[in-house]
């Protein structure tokens, strides 16, 4: 278990990395969704989809072993309306979460702007949501389907494989099977253009 | 240093993103940048309008508590500190800004969507991609399907606007 300061230290560190990659890549997520429905290009979406691919693997042939820490809460209908929300946003602000940040960094005072702005919106919701309380709070969450709620509950790599006994890695291997198929195509149509 | 001389191919840095990324899995959890910008947010509007103030509103009770401690902020002040060395090592750090009234109109409106589009989620997009969907969770398919659609709504409303 690690030390409260020794996790704030580890992910600065980790964040440091990551923000130098993004930097000397160019790499950014919105471009990864918005260049290939708008520009037909893919360049950030097969390092995206190329970092999936990877994590999905590590991430469940340690879940396999009984290893790593998962993000436990419920999900529902508030994923698909707050991403579609977010997926807007992001395509007109011209930045996502990890872009804000990087371009800040490159003296882009647009993005520092998004970032800004990301914050007020946040708060704005923590209004809006102190009046209807949706989402339910993570104290509220049973990790069972809620339909009042608009709750599916809680499921992942972890949960099927406790239901089925099969070791997650199997499923994650049929993921990664998806995504380099998803890649494969990308690639052709690459190539016939 | 090569390194700062040339832009580094995404596939490969994001390859190294995602080891980087299975290692914090391991230790603390899957990297993430929502909830650190959330709690950033209570904490600066804790800073403006007073803890007091602050605790009236149930949200930064129920939800998220405001705590300097927390390790997710540390993520994003890092990816700040990272980019500014990237930048000014290569020499690409310069200060910019948008030239028209609509570009910042087009962020302000963008940031507070984003804004609001996480904490109605509880994820971000770097959750979505580099955390939840790798886990298998339920929740990365409905934010993979959330976010394409928002894309592609938000690059018809793009499109529109620069009259592509």
């Amino acid at each position: 278990m690690m030390s409260a300061v020794g996790e704030c230290l580890l992910a600065f560190i980790f964040g440091s990395i990551i923000g130098l990659l993004v930097q000397r890549s160019r790499f950014c997520n919105t471009a990864a969704l918005r260049d290939a429905i708008l520009f037909k290009t893919y360049r950030n979406t097969k390092a995206l989809l190329v970092a999936m691919m990877i994590l999905t693997i590590g991430f469940t042939a340690f879940i396999s072993v009984g290893e790593g820490n998962t993000m436990r809460f419920d999900v529902g209908l508030n994923q698909v309306l707050g991403l579609f929300i977010f997926g807007i946003g992001m395509v007109l602000a011209g930045a996502c979460t990890v872009s804000t940040w990087v371009k800040a960094g490159e003296g882009n005072i647009g993005a520092l702007w998004a970032l800004i702005f990301t914050f007020v919106g946040m708060f704005l919701f923590s209004l809006i949501w102190s009046f209807n309380f949706w989402p339910p709070a993570p104290a509220a969450m049973t990790g069972e389907p809620m339909l009042k709620g608009l709750q599916l509950g809680y499921a992942n790599a972890v949960t099927l494989q406790e239901k089925t006994g099969i070791p997650a890695i199997f499923f994650g291997l049929i993921q990664f099977g998806v995504l380099f198929i998803i890649y494969r195509l990308i690639l052709r149509k690459e190539q016939t253009v | 240093m090569e390194f700062f001389k040339k832009t580094l191919d995404p596939v490969i840095a994001l390859a190294a993103i995602a080891f980087l990324d299975i290692f914090l899995f391991v230790q603390i959890g899957a990297w993430t940048v929502g909830g650190g910008e959330t709690m950033m947010a209570g904490l600066i509007a804790s800073f403006f309008m007073g803890t007091e103030a602050l605790e009236r509103i149930p949200f930064w009770q129920l939800v998220f508590t405001p705590d300097a401690g927390y390790w997710k902020i540390y993520i994003s002040l890092g990816m700040l500190f990272g980019a500014v060395v990237g930048a000014v090592a290569s020499g690409e750090f310069f200060i910019r800004y948008p030239k028209r009234l609509s570009e910042w109109v087009m962020i302000t409106i963008g940031g507070i969507l984003m804004g609001i589009g996480i904490r109605l989620a509880f994820v971000c997009n770097v959750s979505t991609f580099f955390g939840l969907t790798p886990e298998l969770n339920l929740g990365g398919y409905l934010s993979i399907s959330g976010i394409i659609a928002g894309a592609w709504v938000g690059s018809i409303i793009y499109k529109k606007i620069l009259g592509l």
